[in-house]
């Protein structure tokens, strides 16, 4: 604990150092990979990216990333629109593949494995980090067919018991199990936009995913609803690590334990939430967290 | 004066009006156009219009009712042999005297009451066409007068021109709902003539189809002959075979070129897959019967079948690559609409892409397939030219593909073509044919476009 | 058997490599492994679907390999036509055998047979049986005889003179040069006999036979016979038909564009217009045949077999097609534009006029092209107006008897004679050239004019 410690202190030195406090743009890397500031939650870093960079076509989405993601962890991005949050978010499981144009440098490995390696399956990749997308988009088919679609396609049940068991297990983590449990052969579609949403969860964890990634999972829907995915947020980081891109910064206090502030493509600031948010030390971030933009 | 002649002058006289009119509007205004409601120009063509719409329409009711007066005059000046006739005798007759007045027979027709006849209806015809002319240039100069005079410096000419011109586009865009009514008029007018002499349920619900036996015209009673059923299994049959090749080919070109070709590919492959809807059917006609279905029948014996050489086989399977690239645009689109919110759902999941394709894009997509699908079998079913020249013409009631069948479409070509009398059972059971296919086609497309918006609708 | 979250922690643990299978913990099986172990049979169904969408469009392309192919091998030919050279004595006792004054119309009636005959027994001294003698001149063509008649109208210099012509051979010998007849088959199985045969080879041994380029082809009406039927007539009337149809359909096709997509309200009565224009692109085209039979020959009392009937029909039947490109083109001239004129007081009509229709126009034009490409095609709904009529002569306005491309390869693919079969393939080659170029004229029309807003 104490080396982590130290290291952070040392990390939170090298970055200010490194970072122009007058102009964003003026932002400079002194080395090759620059550590991420805060404590990460578990001693052992599961998601590493190094020198990212993302570009659409010849637009730059994302330049000279580093960041480590921990196990158990819930870690929320935050920044204005446009900033490259979303961007950045689907690159941990190589969503951006289906953008054409979309291109990726430098390194992000998961488990210590690179997932932009060339003989890299996107399949397994994709079952072990799931997500969960802005809008809620669940399948024009049953509920119960949306949530054993995963385990389906990926052979994790067998007959209908095991089906069951896995469909019922992922909707009442999903919290909405008791919602829906009577109707579970009516269309996912006919749901409210809540109750879509955590279908979606639920769908998500039904193939036991490890990592699941949030994009702005909560935009599309009204406080209440929110508040259900919010506290289904908290019960999931038990057994996932979750990465979510929020445009709340309530939301992001309330969820995460560390926060992540996007600036025009670069990552500004990354530490504990309280610390973010009570403590920022970028001007950047102080000016967002405050209301004077974004 | 020839009608051609006589447009020409109109269109001169129309000309004289716009000039006639834009000096007088200049003149009006001393020069300033600026004082001029419209620009000079509109009152141009006010006059314009003036002179040449009124003519135009007498012109044109005038020449569509003539050719029915100057019959019915020339058949009535006939002598008596020659009156009293079947409708089909009366055409053809009718046809004499014409080709006589045309000069296509020249020479040879030698009848004494036909050349008499033909040149009573020259006569007629010409008396006909000096009174259209000069009705027609009086109306034009009139309105030149009277537009010229309703110039002046208030008059909204142009607001008058826009009028004419929203009601000439009106009048086009009702062109549409006429030719829809005069289809079924058409259709159904020697239908329901056709029904008098055959019941609507013997045809229908009949099993034999020989319309050669009723050729003669007091041969009605031979009803059992218009059996259509025949036709309607035969079209089935073939159309069926068409989407066996069609649907599967189809769509699978469509997902292939949509989701997993390369633009290049893709680029290249699309263009060259349309091709094949560009060919005429004809061609596809002539293949069919020289290539395919010689190769079908030798390749039938290779097994010990008899294969028919125009069985339906062969023409099926060519109207089944006819239609490929129908099946495949259409259902590249359905599938394009699908929002890719779906797609980012099952890839997310880690479903590969064949699996999302399968699973979640064709599924949901579905409805807009089945339309697609609805609207090929529409085409096959009207499918005409390969069939006329690959099908049989025998009307064998059979589901089995190495036999000859004959289909609607065929039939109505064979009734019809190089048959000049229309009031014998055996061409008008064409026009009978004509109306089932306009309702089966008529169903399928208004249900298949139907679904198809719904399903846009529904994505968008 | 799934056992859901047992595994989480050690998932860590177990979880090392993604593109490794990790077997040693077999106890928990993690949704990782699972799905590495179904992987590989996931990925090959993947490649079998790749392989079948593949396959698919390689079917649909080698089919049309094999149909431009097939009918290019049956059609290339026809572009030749086999001619033998006569040494041809232009006989005045025969042109001229009353030594009157020379006359076009006496000229004319001339019995020009005779002195192919002549030059054919002059060649072949020893045929003198009646039978044989027939089977000799039904060596040359009844065309040859047609151009020494032209030859002698055109310079009447030429009686008395010989010359050592090339004239067209029959279709029989014209086939069997080609190779269609195969001069191993039994002789009662072929149409060409054991003497003309010899007479053939005694030909090509003196290099009196050879192919030539089939002028006739391009430059002939329909014929009876092979040799002398060309496409022209039909050409021509394809041109007539196609011209009338697009000054009928083009502007009423754009007016009613105009008028759905700039003028119209939002009704039930605009719903009916787009619901029928959508559905008249649907239906079978032979219908629109019937509709033209009934209406405009029995009805109006049109003339039979015309092209101002095929115009009339071929518009109603390409309208639909015009009209939906029309407005799609309508469509995507953004709104700022009308704002933007009708802004700065343009009327309504002038907005359009001047601003939306300039830059629609390349759309409109592309759809109308399709349009008539489609036209172009078509052969069923002028069968049902009478266009199939034999036509030898080369029509010359709307109201003649005519035939088009298509039709006319229906004819021939419907004659017996094996010369058609070669001379269908041309046409639907010169067709097929028609075609083509409208579309490319069409594609080259939307890249060069295509704007993105």
């Amino acid at each position: 604990m104490n080396s982590l410690q130290e290291r952070d202190t040392t990390l939170t030195k090298a970055m200010n150092k490194a970072i122009n406090l007058d102009s964003p743009h003026a932002i400079k890397i002194d080395r090759d990979y620059k550590q991420t500031v805060g404590r990460i939650t578990s001693t052992h870093a599961r998601i590493v990216c190094k020198n990212v960079h993302v570009y659409y076509g010849e637009k730059q989405a994302i330049s000279d990333l580093s960041l480590e993601i921990g196990n158990h962890e819930v870690i929320s991005f935050i920044g204005p629109s446009g900033c490259g949050k979303s961007t950045f978010l689907r690159t941990i499981n190589r969503m951006n593949d289906t953008i054409a144009g979309c291109r990726v440098e430098g390194e992000i490995t998961i488990d210590e494995t690179n997932i932009y390696d060339k003989g890299l399956d996107v399949v397994p990749l994709r079952a072990k980090v799931g997500m969960v997308f802005q809008k809620p988009n669940p399948f024009p088919k049953s509920i119960y067919d949306n949530v054993a679609y995963g385990p389906k396609i990926h052979g994790l049940a067998s007959d209908k018991t095991e089906f069951d068991a896995v469909v019922e297990s992922s909707l009442r983590k999903a919290g909405l199990w008791e919602e829906v449990k009577d109707r579970l052969n009516e269309p996912g579609t006919g749901l409210s936009g809540g109750q879509q949403q955590r279908l979606c969860i639920a769908r998500t964890i039904a193939i036991n995913p490890e990592i699941i990634l949030m994009d702005e999972p909560c935009s599309a829907l009204d406080p209440i609803a929110t508040a259900k995915i919010e506290q289904l947020i908290a019960e999931l980081r038990e057994h996932f690590t979750i990465v979510i891109v929020t445009h709340s910064m309530q939301q992001a206090a309330r969820v995460s334990n560390r926060t992540a502030y996007f600036h025009l493509g670069r990552l500004v600031e990354v530490g504990e939430t309280n610390d973010i948010f009570t403590n920022p030390k970028h001007p950047l971030t102080e000016d967002y967290i405050t209301g004077r933009f974004g | 004066m020839s009608p051609s002649v006589l447009l020409l002058t109109l269109l001169a006289l129309s000309f004289a009006g716009y000039q006639t009119g834009k000096r007088r509007s200049l003149k009006i205004a001393g020069g300033k156009i600026s004082e001029l409601h419209s620009l000079p120009s509109f009152y141009g063509l006010y006059a314009s219009l003036w002179c040449l719409i009124p003519p135009l329409f007498i012109v044109v009711v005038w020449l569509s009712l003539e050719s029915s007066w100057l019959a019915n005059s020339v058949i009535s000046g006939l002598p008596e042999n020659l009156k009293v006739q079947s409708n089909s005798d009366r055409y053809v007759t009718l046809n004499d005297i014409k080709n006589v007045v045309s000069g296509t027979t020249l020479g040879t027709q030698t009848d004494p009451a036909i050349l008499n006849a033909a040149e009573h209806y020259r006569d007629l015809q010409q008396i006909s066409r000096g009174l259209l002319s000069v009705i027609a240039i009086a109306l034009a100069l009139a309105g030149i007068y009277f537009s010229s005079r309703r110039i002046n410096k208030n008059h909204r000419a142009r607001n008058a021109v826009e009028r004419v011109m929203t009601g000439a586009m009106v009048l086009c865009s009702t062109i549409a709902i006429f030719t829809t009514i005069g289809i079924v008029s058409s259709v159904l007018f020697e239908a329901i003539q056709f029904f008098k002499s055959v019941p609507v349920t013997d045809f229908l619900f009949g099993l034999d189809w020989s319309p050669q036996t009723a050729m003669r015209a007091d041969q009605v009673g031979s009803s059992g002959a218009f059996g259509a059923v025949p036709l309607f299994t035969g079209t089935l049959l073939v159309s069926l075979i068409a989407m066996i090749v069609a649907v599967p080919v189809g769509l699978m070109s469509a997902i292939y070129l949509s989701e997993f070709a390369s633009p290049g590919f893709r680029a290249a492959a699309k263009p060259a897959l349309e091709i094949l809807a560009g060919i005429p059917t004809v061609v596809y006609g002539f293949f069919a019967a020289l290539t395919v279905a010689p190769f079908v029948r030798d390749l039938g014996q290779q097994f010990g079948l008899t294969v028919s050489s125009e069985s339906a086989l062969a023409a099926g399977l060519v109207m089944g690559v006819m239609i490929i690239p129908f099946v495949s645009s259409l259902s590249d689109d359905v599938m394009n609409a699908v929002p890719q919110a779906l797609r980012d759902g099952a890839y997310a999941l880690g479903a590969t892409q064949a699996e999302t394709i399968r699973q979640v894009i064709f599924p949901a997509a579905l409805p807009g397939i089945v339309g697609s699908i609805l609207l090929a079998v529409s085409r096959a079913i009207g499918e005409t030219m390969i069939l006329v020249m690959a099908a049989g013409l025998a009307a064998n009631l059979t589901f089995n593909p190495f036999e000859a069948v004959t289909t609607v479409t065929v039939q109505i070509v064979t009734l019809l073509v190089g048959d000049q009398e229309f009031d014998s059972p055996k061409t008008l059971a064409a026009f009978a044919l004509g109306l089932v296919l306009f309702i089966v086609t008529l169903i399928l497309n208004v249900y298949a476009l139907h679904i198809v918006r719904k399903y846009r609708e529904h994505y968008e | 058997m799934f056992t859901p979250y047992i595994s989480l922690e050690n998932t860590v643990n177990i979880m090392n490599n993604l593109t490794q299978t990790s077997s040693e913990n077999t106890r928990t099986l993690s949704t990782f492994d699972m799905v590495q172990k179904s992987l590989p049979k996931r990925r090959a169904a993947e490649q079998r679907f790749r392989l079948f969408g593949l396959m698919s469009i390689l079917l649909g392309l080698i089919v049309l390999l094999v149909l431009f192919a097939d009918i290019t091998r049956k059609g290339y030919t026809a572009f030749l036509q086999t001619q033998v050279r006569l040494d041809i004595y232009f006989d005045p006792a025969v042109l001229n055998p009353n030594n009157s004054p020379l006359d076009r119309s006496s000229l004319g009636k001339a019995d020009y047979n005779a002195l192919i005959k002549g030059a054919l027994s002059a060649t072949f001294p020893d045929v003198q049986i009646r039978r044989e003698k027939n089977e000799l001149n039904a060596v040359m063509s009844s065309g040859a005889a047609y151009e020494l008649q032209a030859r002698v109208l055109d310079d009447p210099g030429l009686i008395g003179k010989t010359q050592s012509l090339w004239l067209p051979a029959s279709d029989d010998v014209d086939m069997f040069m080609k190779g269609n007849i195969d001069r191993n088959v039994e002789e009662s199985g072929r149409r060409i006999n054991n003497r003309q045969l010899g007479w053939l080879d005694y030909l090509t041994a003196d290099n009196r036979i050879a192919k030539h380029f089939n002028k006739t082809f391009f430059t002939a009406g329909d014929s009876r016979e092979p040799e002398l039927a060309g496409i022209y007539g039909a050409i021509t009337g394809s041109v007539l038909t196609l011209v009338g149809t697009f000054f009928l359909s083009f502007p009423i096709g754009i007016a009613t564009a105009l008028y759905l997509e700039e003028f119209a309200p939002v009704n039930k009565w605009t719903d009916l217009i787009e619901v029928n224009i959508n559905n008249l692109a649907a239906v079978p085209s032979i219908v629109f045949g019937l509709l033209g039979l009934a209406m405009f020959i029995n009805f109006f009392g049109l003339p039979r077999s015309t092209p101002v009937v095929g115009c009339l029909v071929l518009t109603l039947m390409t309208l639909p097609t015009i009209i939906i490109a029309a407005r799609a083109a309508l469509k995507s001239v953004p709104p700022s534009i009308r704002e933007a004129a009708l802004g700065m007081g343009a009327s309504k009509l002038q907005t359009i006029f001047h601003h939306v229709l300039p830059l629609a126009m390349p759309g409109m034009l592309t759809g109308a092209i399709i349009g008539m490409s489609r036209a172009l095609g078509e052969t069923a709904p002028l069968l049902m107006i009478g266009m199939v009529a034999f036509i030898i002569d080369i029509p010359k306005n709307f109201i003649e008897p005519a035939t088009v491309l298509p039709v006319q390869i229906f004819l021939w693919a419907d004659s017996p004679e094996r010369a058609f079969v070669e001379r269908t393939s041309a046409a639907i080659l010169v067709l097929l050239v028609f075609l083509i170029s409208m579309n490319g004229l069409a594609v080259y029309l939307r890249k060069r004019y295509e704007r993105r807003w």
